[in-house]
């Protein structure tokens, strides 16, 4: 068994899940209106078109290094604690959390390590973005944190240079870890 | 409220369109330019709440960060201002209609960014001879060749 090839089937395959997922919810919310009927299905059957003819992924499966998605939890405690905690919104959270995190590969123009590392604290920004009704506390920050780790270190040759794909990412850990709850609390009572 | 949607569909086409120029005309990089053009609405909108109404102060730096998404596109896939504004006005569709049932979920605007610029992205395939052809080729064929008879 090819591990490399299934786990980058396991990413694509996971990532149009939950954009499908994602519209379906909005046009179940929707059936009342035609045109947003319509325009979700539309916009459906471009996605499956862009995901089968875009040139999104890299041939060669490669990892993201296990230290650079270490960062995640990093911005998405600090996001999340300027969010929640001092109140300053979710926008102004990863506008803080990002843009510090793009100054950091200045801090040593060399490293090649540093330069890895502002898209991994902005993917974790993205998660602190929660509100405290999704994430009610920073164990599910971390939870969500560790799933988007994942997602990052194995989708690196995935959706290359495609805009959103951090948030996917960070989506994806947020409504694992919501879906691993809601499973867990069921079966305690 | 057509004015104030209006308002938040140009920011989505502004939004990407600025992010996409600061990453890569002035080569600031993604994270550096979606993250830093998002503080300054955010921060406007933070220390003046009442320069505009309560709709506009509470949407349009969500819908400016959401934007600046797909403006974080590499060139590779995609340099085309229009195409940029088309994907950030698609945006902004999308998130003005968007599920209550994910309100509040972190990444949720990413998401969003990511579905509205790979259907934007998608449409010129559709235009390039030879993909998506045969089908429509012989329907073509069959059209223009019964007209002709």
């Amino acid at each position: 068994m090819n591990w490399r090839k299934t786990g980058r089937r396991i990413s694509v395959y996971l990532a149009g899940a939950i954009q499908a997922l994602f519209l379906f919810m909005i046009f179940r919310e929707n059936t009342h209106s035609n045109w947003i009927s319509v325009t979700v299905i539309l916009v459906s059957v471009l996605l499956f078109i862009a995901h089968l003819k875009l040139p999104l992924h890299h041939d060669d499966h490669l990892y993201e290094h296990i230290l650079v998605a270490v960062w995640i939890p990093i911005g998405a405690t600090t996001g999340y604690y300027i969010n929640n905690d001092l109140h300053l919104g979710p926008v102004m959270a990863a506008g803080i959390v990002g843009t510090a995190g793009s100054f950091l590969p200045v801090l040593y123009k060399r490293s090649a390590y540093l330069k890895q590392l502002p898209p991994a604290i902005y993917c974790g920004a993205f998660i602190g973005m929660s509100s405290l009704k999704v994430a009610n506390g920073f164990l599910f920050v971390f939870a969500a944190s560790f799933f988007a780790g994942v997602l990052l270190v194995s989708s690196k040759s995935l959706f290359h240079g495609m805009g959103g794909k951090l948030g996917l990412i960070a989506f994806t850990g947020v409504v694992l870890t919501s879906f691993f709850l809601f499973v867990l609390s069921a079966y305690v009572h | 409220m057509f004015i104030d949607t209006c308002i938040l569909l140009a920011t989505g086409a502004i939004a990407a369109i600025a992010t996409f120029f600061v990453s890569e005309r002035l080569a600031q990089g993604p994270v550096r330019s979606s993250a830093g053009l998002s503080l300054l609405v955010a921060a406007f909108f933070y220390f003046f709440p009442h320069s505009l109404g309560p709709f506009l102060t509470k949407n349009i730096p969500v819908v400016f960060i959401g934007a600046s998404f797909v403006g974080m596109v590499s060139a590779r896939l995609s340099s085309s201002y229009l195409r940029l504004a088309t994907a950030g006005v698609l945006f902004c569709l999308i998130y003005l209609n968007t599920s209550s049932f994910f309100n509040g979920y972190g990444g949720a605007l990413g998401t969003t960014a990511s579905i509205s610029l790979l259907a934007v992205l998608s449409l010129p395939v559709l235009n390039i001879k030879g993909r998506l052809t045969n089908g429509f080729r012989q329907l073509r064929k069959a059209i223009y060749g019964r007209r002709q008879r």
